[in-house]
């Protein structure tokens, strides 16, 4: 009995005394001084590092733009709003073609050069097969061409010929910026090996020596973390950073649950680097972590979470229900409750109305044409000038409201993924608003699984999404896109990819052709001047007619850090790369900046 | 053999409890297939969604078909090619013969590839997440039940003023809810004194591996997890063991031992025997329920067990995922439930007794 | 013998404490001014006059949001305990009186119930209703997923009922099983039953705060343990807003430790042995 108890606290001194050392991981198979964690992409276990995969994980995440392994030809710049050199060294638009020049010095870690043929190859095999990503953007390409294929000691020079009837340029330029190059030479036995079949490439997990260009390679991967190591071969190095190789040795990934535990992780100085979302991040300033700006909006704010209309379900199709929506709403308790303050006020239109889109943005139109503003004298106004007449009870609490012929409305629905905080309390605020100045809605919460399957289906009657989020060259034509588009129009029940509120159908009376033609005009017009005025009549058109409510203004990405065992992140004081989590984007550039403090050397 | 089992009636009695299991366990099979199948929301719309809004609607179509294909959700004929209605879309398999598919499949040890983490196959994710789930569980439970028994115990033998103080104690500590505990754990010795770290299974500097580094890593991230399942136990296990012990301790056997003269200790130890019976069935059920157990824990420390994958395959529908993942909480509680049936069969004279006195 | 269990110390004591919850709840909203909707402050506002527990991260007021969740919580928790009990009682007195066949019979669909995820059960029903997971459904969820504990227990006490003389009578009298139940068993087990009922009662409290901490909580109401919930998503203890998660937690803990007592005492009342 005494040799259990003693067995008992011998453990327990273990326990406790083991990680006294600890403090911020020393010692261990990885040194904090040669070691950058960063968090916010992954949550779960990785289940492949396959770039043709349709959602593979970090470090191969082409949707975040994460380019440690895999990089495309491009990189967009989100401060100045150009499209930079990666594999590729320049590109040019043309009349219905885009030029683009890849690096003379880019090599595979294998070796072998980064060719005119590899970039050709990566593209073509969406051409060729269709259930890969890249596969959608052969709707606006015709063919890819190598000039000049005897070119010594290799071809570098291709010409993307552009559809004739889907002219568009800037979808192309989203994904020279997307779109990770694959080396030719082993794709092409990949497939050869399996039939040709894309399906079964795309299920190798690829995780063993990967031939990649990227400045980091996979060395392992658990549940728990992913780990990275910095090819000392890199190309990039005599490119683009005179010779020098990045800062860490190693970039690690953590995986946790939940964005509170990446939160934890940062104050505790755990992690570096953070894209995970951190509430009242003021408050943490104590602890050591940083955003981008000292003070509001700390981030800055890149996507414009929206609120779709299913205008097929009336009463939503009578704009004057919908702009009496627009001017109901609490922006302001929106943006310093629901995203913590890391906004800015919100203006009416689809064009952000700062950074580079903010050239196209006319604050004199919003002002006469926007509802996107808390007015509820307006608001009442709108529903009034619809005919509705609601009614309240002694405590000022809606009761109901019936349209211009007595009958009563339905209770409308907004719905959201449960789980996601902040957009649930932006929810339960858009309903409090409405329902204060007489619109019956309610909130309806639904799995986050089912939360995009129910808005293709358009099952809704008001639906959360944040459309086309990353920043790209084809802001903010994309954006208009994704929520006016009638291509590929859809009934209620089947899946329609833009557009889930059904607004503008061509085969309904009331369809305004403008709509389109605007969009259809505006990614062909080249003079700068041409495309301001084409933006603003787009932007005057959605506020008229308002088929959905903008709500606020969120960061496209959260980028937040602590110097606790690195230093030399860019901030706005010091803005030599755009705010970006090392990993991904130009935030990589960042790695060859960052340098170990005293402190963690000392471990 | 008629006869055989009629003079052995333990035997019999064994044989008919383990058909009744047989058959439940064929019963729970089938709910634990079907059930998640009900619903009207398919995992392959939630893969459909992941790719994005890049896809337009005829590739979106394509890339489905493709997913239900593989998933052996649509008909296909000789050729490999989806036999398709009147209408132009796929036949959709019928449960039965997907169910008939999955037996197969299942008694074959293949459960399945899992639809959310295609391409990984769900005995691969079990067996990576299950060391997990109980690490955290076994050594706490284990250690919850042996000391919350002797406390349990002890209170019950010397009541007075120990027993006063410690009984409402481990009433309130099994009161508070379990991830209070945790959450709370973690906000006082993690957040604030910084003893302990708040998340993960070890440090993310080390590599899993017997070395002290890892070992010494492991346990110390282990401390403020196994507490709070560890406190939680103790209480339930102390509650339950002093009344057991306060009732044997009333029972006339004990009170003619003591009149007997036996020793003291003697007595303790008929006391605790007997009193164990049904704290040890309650370990072998609780062992039983590891497996589905401690999830909320492993959320608050982000432990990559089981629990956490099973929240996951559940909220996104993920058929072969939640249907392997029942089948293995189905057969560890059932298993534990017969065991602790055909003990308390063995050991419990007074259930054999009535056993034989049935007939 | 109930009128005895008033001279217990403890019986009075934890039944006190739960009469002051559920009077706090049933109370409070002509009381006090409850709005769970209005913004009246910053996020994470600390404990001040007008605002007995602050704001949560929302700038709602805590006190509110406690009053309403308190009522929500207690509702799910005696919804599920009558449910659980029900169920439980007539499958294990059936079960335990019969024996037999029936018994194993409903012994394996007790064991059924054990391995059927009720997670799965929950999200399955959850989705297939318009308003999605209300309280009521929690309620009837988690009644109709806990009753297996109720159902052994009572099970154990009705098989050992069976024995008794006046049962035999009955037997001998003529009287069908139901009416034996009903006039010979039940009665006898009224007071286990009401234990077996507290005890339902506070699983049901316990069990619905951790649904919600899954994220599984529900829909068209607040509840304490959404409200630990949303305290722990939105990283309160870290800033140190201690009064967006200790409330609720006290709250919980103070309503199944008092329905724990109750349980103790009366269990010290009816079974003479334990009376000391």
């Amino acid at each position: 009995m005494k040799r259990v108890w003693l067995g008992v606290c011998m453990t327990a001194a273990v326990a406790v005394l083991g990680g006294c050392r600890d403090e911020s991981h020393s010692g261990g198979a990885f040194p904090r001084n040669q070691t950058l964690y960063v968090g916010g992409y992954q949550f779960h276990e990785p289940v492949t590092f396959n770039p043709l995969a349709s959602a593979p994980d970090w470090p191969v995440q082409p949707h975040n733009s994460v380019n440690l392994m895999y990089e495309p030809l491009f990189v967009f710049n989100t401060l100045t709003g150009k499209m930079e050199p990666q594999l590729g060294k320049s590109f040019e638009v043309g009349d219905g073609f885009i030029d683009v020049t890849v690096q003379a010095r880019a090599r595979f870690s294998d070796g072998e050069p980064v060719t005119a043929l590899d970039v050709k190859y990566t593209f073509d095999l969406g051409n060729e097969h269709k259930s890969l990503p890249v596969a959608t953007l052969w709707r606006f390409l015709e063919s890819i061409e190598i000039i000049d294929p005897k070119a010594s000691p290799f071809p570098r020079q291709l010409r993307f010929h552009l559809k004739s009837e889907r002219k568009n340029p800037l979808i192309v330029l989203d994904y020279l910026q997307e779109i990770p190059i694959v080396p030719e030479h082993v794709f092409a036995q990949l497939f050869a090996e399996r039939g040709n079949d894309a399906v079964k490439v795309q299920k190798l997990m690829l995780d063993r020596n990967p031939v990649s260009t990227g400045p980091y390679g996979l060395v392992s991967f658990s549940a728990e973390k992913v780990v990275t190591e910095r090819r000392d071969d890199y190309w990039g190095n005599q490119v683009f950073f005179g010779s020098k190789r990045a800062g860490p040795r190693y970039v690690i990934h953590p995986i946790y649950k939940s964005n509170d535990h990446y939160s934890v992780a940062l104050q505790q100085g755990r992690l570096d680097a953070s894209a995970a979302f951190v509430p009242r991040i003021w408050l943490k300033r104590r602890k050591g972590v940083r955003a981008w700006y000292e003070d509001v909006p700390f981030f800055p704010p890149g996507a414009m979470p929206l609120l779709f209309i299913n205008v097929k379900r009336s009463p939503l199709d009578d704009v004057h229900l919908r702009r009496a929506m627009a001017f109901s709403i609490r922006y302001d308790d929106i943006r310093e409750l629901a995203v913590s303050g890391y906004s800015r006020p919100l203006e009416s239109g689809l064009i952000l109305p700062f950074g580079f889109e903010g050239k196209y943005f006319s604050l004199a139109d919003a002002k006469q044409y926007g509802a996107s503003r808390f007015d509820p004298a307006r608001a009442r106004a709108e529903l009034e000038a619809g005919g509705y007449q609601p009614s309240f009870d002694s405590e000022g609490e809606l009761i109901e409201t019936r349209d211009r012929s007595g009958r009563r409305l339905p209770t409308l629905s907004i719905s959201s993924p449960a789980g996601w905080t902040d957009w649930e309390s932006i929810v339960r605020i858009a309903v409090r608003s409405m329902r204060s100045v007489g619109i019956d809605v309610r909130e309806r919460f639904i799995e986050s699984s089912q939360h995009r399957p129910a808005a293709y289906a358009g099952d809704f009657d008001l639906i959360m999404f944040t459309p086309s989020p990353p920043p790209t060259p084809s802001k903010p034509w994309s954006r208009f896109d994704t929520v006016l588009s009638t291509l590929d129009f859809r009934a209620l029940g089947e899946k329609m990819f833009k557009n889930m509120g059904r607004f503008n159908d061509p085969t309904a009376p009331g369809y305004v052709r403008r709509f389109d033609e605007l969009l259809a005009l505006i990614p062909t017009l080249d003079s700068e001047a041409e495309r301001v005025r084409a933006y603003r009549e787009l932007n005057v058109l959605f506020m008229k007619y308002q088929p959905a409510l903008p709500v606020v203004y969120r960061p496209d990405q959260f980028y937040e850090f602590t110097e606790k065992a690195w230093t030399g992140f860019p901030t706005s004081e010091r803005p030599f790369l755009p705010p970006q989590v090392p990993g991904a984007r130009m935030g990589t550039r960042s790695l060859w900046q960052l340098s170990p403090t005293p402190a963690a050397q000392a471990d | 053999m008629q006869s055989f089992l009629e003079n052995h009636p333990r035997l019999r009695h064994s044989l008919g409890r383990a058909l009744w299991y047989l058959l439940t366990f064929v019963v729970a099979v089938a709910v634990n297939f079907f059930l998640p199948r009900l619903g009207d929301h398919s995992p392959v719309d939630t893969l459909i969604a992941r790719a994005g809004e890049s896809l337009d609607t005829r590739t979106a179509r394509e890339q489905e078909e493709a997913y239900l294909k593989e998933f052996g959700l649509v008909e296909v004929d000789r050729a490999g090619k989806l036999v398709r209605a009147a209408d132009g879309k796929p036949v959709e398999t019928s449960l039965a013969s997907q169910f008939a598919r999955y037996l197969s499949l299942s008694l074959r040890g293949d459960l399945g590839t899992s639809i959310l983490q295609y391409p990984k196959s769900v005995n691969e994710i079990i067996r990576a997440a299950l060391p997990w789930t109980i690490a955290l569980q076994l050594p706490a439970i284990v250690l919850g039940w042996l000391c919350g028994n002797l406390l349990g115990a002890l209170a019950a033998y010397r009541r007075g003023f120990f027993d006063k103080g410690l009984y409402p104690l481990a009433l309130l500590l099994s009161a508070i809810p379990a991830f209070c505990v945790g959450i709370l754990l973690v906000f006082v010795f993690s957040i604030e004194l910084e003893w302990f770290p708040a998340v993960g299974g070890y440090d993310d500097s080390r590599i899993v591996e017997f070395s002290w580094d890892f070992v010494s890593s492991a346990a110390h991230y282990y401390v403020l997890p196994f507490l709070s399942i560890f406190g939680i136990t103790l209480g339930h296990q102390a509650i339950g063991m002093r009344s057991m012990c306060i009732y044997e301790l009333g029972t006339d056997y004990i009170k003619y031992s003591k009149l007997l003269g036996i020793q003291e200790s003697k007595i303790l130890l008929y006391m605790f025997r007997n009193a164990m019976l049904p704290q040890l069935t309650g370990l072998a059920l609780a062992l039983g329920a590891m497996v589905g157990g401690a999830l909320i824990t492993e959320m608050i420390f982000s432990y990559p067990g089981l629990g956490m994958t099973i929240l996951t395959a559940i909220q996104g529908n993920d058929y072969p995922l939640i249907t392997g993942a029942t089948l293995l909480i189905t057969v560890t509680v059932l298993f534990a439930n017969f065991t602790v049936d055909l003990l308390i069969g063995f050991l419990d004279p007074r259930v054999a007794h009535a056993e034989r006195t049935k007939r | 013998m109930f009128a005895s269990l008033f001279k217990s110390a403890s019986f009075v004591t934890g039944l006190v404490l739960f009469g002051l919850t559920v009077l706090t709840a049933v109370v409070a909203p002509w009381v006090l001014h409850v709005d769970v909707g209005q913004r009246v402050g910053l996020a994470y506002m600390p404990p001040s006059a007008e605002h007995w527990l602050g704001t949560d991260h929302l700038g709602l007021d805590l006190v509110s949001l406690h009053i309403v969740g308190l009522r929500a919580s207690l509702y799910v928790g005696l919804v599920s305990g009558v449910v659980a009990t029900l169920v439980g009682t007539l499958i294990g007195v059936y079960s335990g009186y019969k024996g037999g066949f029936i018994d194993d019979l409903l012994n394996s669909l007790t064991n059924l119930f054990l391995v059927i995820p009720s997670l799965v059960v929950l999200i399955l029903l959850s989705s297939s209703f318009e308003q999605g997971r209300s309280l009521t459904l929690i309620a009837l969820i988690i009644g109709g997923t806990t009753w297996t504990w109720t159902a052994r227990a009572v099970r154990a006490q009705a098989s050992s009922l069976r024995g008794r003389d006046h049962v035999a009578l009955a037997r001998i009298n003529g009287y069908g099983t139901f009416g034996i139940l009903a006039l010979h068993i039940l009665p006898y087990l009224l007071s286990y039953l009401f234990m077996v009922f507290v005890l339902q009662t506070a699983t049901g409290i316990l069990t619905e705060a951790s649904l919600s901490m899954l994220g599984l909580g529900p829909h068209d109401s607040v509840s304490l343990g959404r409200i630990l919930d949303e305290a722990v998503k939105n990283e309160a203890l870290v800033d140190g807003a201690w009064w967006a998660f200790l409330p609720a937690t006290v709250l919980i803990t103070v309503i199944a430790f008092s329905l724990y007592v109750i349980n103790t005492a009366m269990e010290g009342v009816f079974n003479p042995r334990l009376r000391r």
